[in-house]
């Protein structure tokens, strides 16, 4: 009876150890401020929370020494940076439910309509105009994206990525044909993935994954669409879709393209770097991997080539949004803006693996001695938004799937896609 | 007089030794299921309030394709394959460790390895060593591609949680085994009794409520199998590895509007039926006892 | 004792009779499979210790078993990316995985108890709840869970990971099932002389209960320092995180760097293995000093 009240009482210490007070590390002190401090020193400091995914080490680190630039600028904001590690929209979503949500967060274009139309944004003209900020300041695709129904901007991007065609120089020097180039049509990009595979090597031309984050930009250049413009149907049985993923998939049927699991890959970067696949479409995120994992890799990257109805492109863009239920909006957008000003944005550029959401740094020196990043970052011009309605999920997962049929099952191109189509719809018509 | 006093004292003692169970009971689990329970029938996005929707989601449910189609064979067909197969063997390697055998407690140390580790480690290492040029397609001298392929993708993922599970199933039976008192077994011998009588009068039948009880974990633990197929497959290819638990996440979580409504009505059917799984079990393996 | 004495001899002899054939295959048959399955329970993990060691153009590159070419830059990044906060995720593991394999194992061993020996009001409706409860997966409780802990105002604190974890019915279930072998001499004995039921429990039954609570005590250790899906749910600072939780650092959307996935994993793996190797002795002398053993 004594031990078990001896436990007790541990139990109880321990509790109070625990609780929410712990000292911070050196690493996070100066983001860290707890509100007895704010309270005893009564500075007119407010603290905001801010949350976004840690994608890499690269990112992280950039947001760090954006935050800690900012914290000079305006000395009486203070930024908690509060990453979110696994899957970031389980926890924003179940942290909004319960307005338990940071300040300002980090809100992809492809989950933005339902937070928009849920009303859980704060809405950010006003702010925008007090403190002369622009529409016309950022890529107008960006901006436009992240503007509601109402018309009014709900998130100011913070940066974008487009798919460029990466190629391997040595493979291609090794096949003796010329580097691609913008000029590029569909054909060239056949022809070349012929003469750079080699099955027996398990050497690929073309990246061809079931992946709804590539297969669209096909699409797109072949006139097609993947939703109508109100977002209430889909296209994924019109015949532009389907001609285009008879191209598409047809590099896989040839030997001449491969999805990552054959070379054996989670991702065809990876395969990409080991030279195993001589091109693929991938954004600015590969560019420091290869930097760092393949440093002496050669390679170049070019603009995706020109379909039969021109050019197109997927954009992926980030905003930082501001939570309706945050109690100090006016500091939140403090931090925006200095997050997503001209300065923040030259640095988010010299990283290489993401582009500046603001219009004006197009002429920005780093574009001359990096080429591949002035392809992605005009990439912007000929791209749409990879955002496919509140349904999105569901359209993504139906188009992968389809693909999918047709690379495992050996289902017929049309009839594929012709059932994503009817799953899509069906999902679409059910009133939520 | 007396005798009340003590059935009272009785019932008073029970409930302070259950206290803390029942804290924990009552607040984090009888509110949840019950909360779980009325979202079943609603409409539920996390953002707007619940909208009662009566039967909505379950009448879905008997219509929808990737439930009855791929979740529930699947669930099924997991829990069928993974059962058993870790049950006996784990049985099997308690009873060789059982015997008068050297180095025992370095080989228990060796058959627990696998499960002291996280099941998110478990699954990035297998998925590396599972890839079409990884080390066991090396080994074995193959090219299957055991995650991306929608026929071996499921077993695939039976091999590792059988692999990750075995071990600890192999601790209790062994404990079970040596909690047998060697007066039984000596008692028999000294009647006469041959090992196969020994196994099945005295080590089986002592043996049950332990079996009772792997066998309960391991049906609970595969209805439930979550994290191998997050990792591993993410449910692909083609829905192939897509489970209960798995849809219930799928729904609730990685849809761009949520429907905690439904994954709330698959979660209630699942738990209906790992209880009937489970009572018909315990009609087979222990005698009905009082609880 | 009568049966000691007449044991060894006599039985011996029959058995050879009739199951000669089976002692002569037993011992080879055993230790075979005993090694093989070894073999099969290790090699991942030591693939892992060789591979964490190669550089990433090597991912699957023979030879297998030795670390050829070697490189410890996966480990240093792995150090270096978190040098601060890394101490602070392994003391928050350590710290909330002790701390309730200690007083989980205690209450949910009170619990079991009461289920096993007591007769009191509600008992069998609780016993079928509490097995209700396991059969619900944790990823749909989790809002409810959510929704409790804010309003204990215990978010973002190791507080948020303890309380809810401080008995679960697994364990309660477990401990029924033993107690409801135990042999029920001692307590008959200790009762005739007019102790009470928590004497009874504290003083005889805790006591001969080592091998199952720490049996318990280990699962429970090890589940919560594996434990992802909660903690990832109701913590947000980084200075909280428990070690699996700062891990999954490691695992960017594009980047599957993996010869630093492999490495990072062997940082959760390695500590445990170490806890589980010393606990083992108690473990293993647990059952055999244990009174449940006779003979």
């Amino acid at each position: 009876m004594k031990r078990f009240r001896l436990l007790l009482v541990a139990l109880g210490l321990a509790l109070a150890a625990c609780a929410p007070a712990a000292t911070p590390t050196p690493a996070v002190t100066r983001e860290v401020v707890t509100k007895e401090v704010v309270k005893e020193v009564e500075k007119p400091k407010a603290t905001v929370r801010l949350s976004g995914w840690a994608a890499n080490p690269q990112e992280t680190a950039l947001l760090e020494s954006l935050l800690y630039r900012c914290s000079l600028k305006n000395p009486d904001v203070v930024v908690k940076y509060e990453p979110i590690t696994g899957d970031y929209w389980a926890k924003i979503k179940t942290l909004v439910a319960s307005g338990e949500e940071p300040d300002i967060y980090y809100m992809d274009i492809f989950q933005f309509p339902f937070f928009v139309a849920k009303g859980v944004l704060v809405p950010l003209d006003d702010y925008m105009a007090r403190s002369g900020v622009k529409r016309e300041d950022f890529i107008k695709t960006l901006i436009d994206a992240f503007t509601g129904p109402d018309g009014k901007v709900y998130g100011i991007p913070k940066d974008f990525n487009t798919l460029a065609l990466f190629y391997n120089k040595d493979l291609f020097a090794k096949a003796g044909i010329p580097e691609p180039n913008e000029n590029w049509t569909w054909d060239d990009l056949q022809e070349a993935a012929r003469r750079l595979s080699d099955p027996a090597k398990g050497v690929y031309g073309l990246g061809v994954p079931a992946d709804a984050g590539r297969f669209p930009i096909f699409v797109f250049q072949n006139g097609g669409r993947i939703m109508t413009p109100d977002f209430k149907d889909t296209l994924l049985d019109s015949p532009e879709v389907i001609e285009a993923a008879r191209f598409y998939t047809s590099f896989r049927a040839k030997r001449i393209g491969a999805i990552p699991a054959d070379v054996g890959v989670d991702w065809q970067g990876t395969g990409f770097g080991q030279g195993k696949l001589a091109m693929v479409f991938e954004g600015g995120w590969l560019i420091p991997y290869l930097r760092e994992q393949f440093p002496t890799l050669r390679w170049g990257a070019t603009f995706p080539p020109k379909g039969p109805k021109g050019r197109g492109n997927l954009i992926f863009t980030v905003a930082y949004v501001i939570s309706k239920n945050s109690k100090n909006p006016e500091a939140a957008w403090k931090a925006i803006a200095c997050l997503t000003s001209e300065e923040s944005q030259t640095v988010v550029l010299s990283t290489g693996f993401a582009l500046p959401s603001r219009a004006k740094l197009a002429g920005h020196e780093y574009f001359k001695n990096h080429p591949e990043s002035l392809v992605i970052f005009k990439g912007a011009e000929f791209g749409t938004p990879f955002m496919w309605g509140l349904r999105g999920d569901v359209v993504n997962d139906q188009m992968a799937k389809a693909l999918e049929r047709i690379y495992l099952e050996g289902q017929d191109v049309a009839a594929s896609f012709r059932q994503a189509a009817e799953e899509v719809r069906k999902a679409l018509k059910e009133q939520p | 007089m007396r005798i009340r006093r003590r059935v009272l004292g009785e019932w008073i003692a029970a409930y302070l030794l259950l206290s803390p169970y029942l804290f924990v009971f009552l607040v984090f689990n009888v509110f949840a299921i019950g909360y779980v329970l009325y979202l079943s029938f609603t409409h539920f996005d996390l953002f707007s309030p619940p909208r009662w929707i009566g039967l909505g989601n379950y009448l879905y449910l008997v219509r929808d394709r990737l439930f009855l189609g791929k979740a529930v064979p699947n669930t099924l067909k997991y829990v069928a394959v993974v059962v058993p197969v870790q049950t006996v063997i784990s049985l099997l390697l308690a009873f060789a460790m059982d015997q008068e055998i050297k180095f025992r407690r370095f080989f228990r140390t060796l058959f627990y390895v696998p499960s002291v580790t996280s099941s998110v480690v478990i699954s990035l290492i297998f998925l590396w060593l599972f890839k079409r040029t990884g080390i066991i397609n090396q080994i074995l001298g193959l090219s299957i591609d055991w995650l991306t392929s929608p026929a071996f993708a499921l077993p695939t993922i039976m091999i590792v949680n059988i692999w990750a599970t075995t071990g600890t199933m192999m601790v209790i039976f062994l404990a079970g085994l040596q909690d047998i008192p060697v007066t039984y077994y000596e008692a028999a011998m000294i009647d006469g009794a041959n090992r196969w009588q020994i196994l099945r009068h005295i080590t089986i039948p002592l043996l049950r409520p332990v079996i009772f009880f792997v066998v309960t974990m391991g049906v609970i633990g595969c209805f439930q199998v979550f994290d191998q197929i997050y990792v591993m497959t993410a449910g692909g290819p083609l829905d192939a590895t897509t489970t209960i638990a798995y849809l219930i996440y799928k729904w609730a979580f990685q849809s761009t509007t949520p429907f905690m409504g439904r994954a709330s009505a698959v979660a209630i059917v699942l738990a209906a039926m790992i209880l009937a799984v489970t009572m018909i079990q315990r009609r087979l393996i222990e005698r009905p006892t009082e609880v | 004792m009568a049966v000691e004495a007449i044991a060894p001899a006599k039985p011996a002899v029959r058995y050879r009779d009739e199951f000669a054939w089976w002692d002569r295959v037993k011992k080879p048959l055993f230790y075979g499979v005993l090694v093989g399955w070894s073999v099969i329970a290790v090699a991942p993990f030591y693939l892992t210790v060789v591979y964490s060691l190669k550089p990433l153009t090597h991912l699957y590159e023979p030879p297998f078993l030795c670390p050829v070419p070697f490189t410890l830059e996966n480990y240093l990044k792995v150090v270096t990316e978190f040098r601060h906060l890394f101490p602070r995720w392994l003391f928050n593991s350590a710290f909330v995985a002790g701390l309730l394999a200690v007083v989980r194992t205690l209450f949910c061993a009170m619990g079991g108890y009461a289920f096993a020996r007591l007769r009191f009001p509600g008992r069998d409706l609780l016993f079928w709840s509490m097995l209700v409860t396991m059969m619900i997966p944790g990823q749909v409780t989790l809002i409810p869970n959510f929704l409790i802990v804010r309003q204990m105002r215990l978010l973002d604190s190791l507080a948020a990971l303890i309380v809810p974890g401080i008995a679960g019915a697994f364990g309660v279930f477990m401990m029924t099932q033993f107690y409801k072998n135990l042999p029920r001499e001692l307590e008959e004995a200790a009762m005739i002389d007019g102790a009470g039921w928590f004497t009874i429990f504290f003083r005889i039954v805790l006591p001969i209960s080592r091998p199952a609570l720490l049996t318990l005590a280990l699962f429970t250790f090890q589940g919560e320092w594996n434990a992802f899906m909660w903690p990832l749910i109701v913590l947000n600072s980084p200075e909280k995180f428990t070690l699996p939780l700062g891990l999954s650092w490691f695992k960017g959307e594009y980047y599957t760097v993996y010869s630093v996935v492999l490495a990072g994993s062997m940082f959760n793996s390695v500590p445990i293995l170490l806890l589980f190797f010393l606990f083992q002795g108690y473990f293993t002398r647990g059952i055999a000093l244990t009174g449940l053993r006779e003979g």
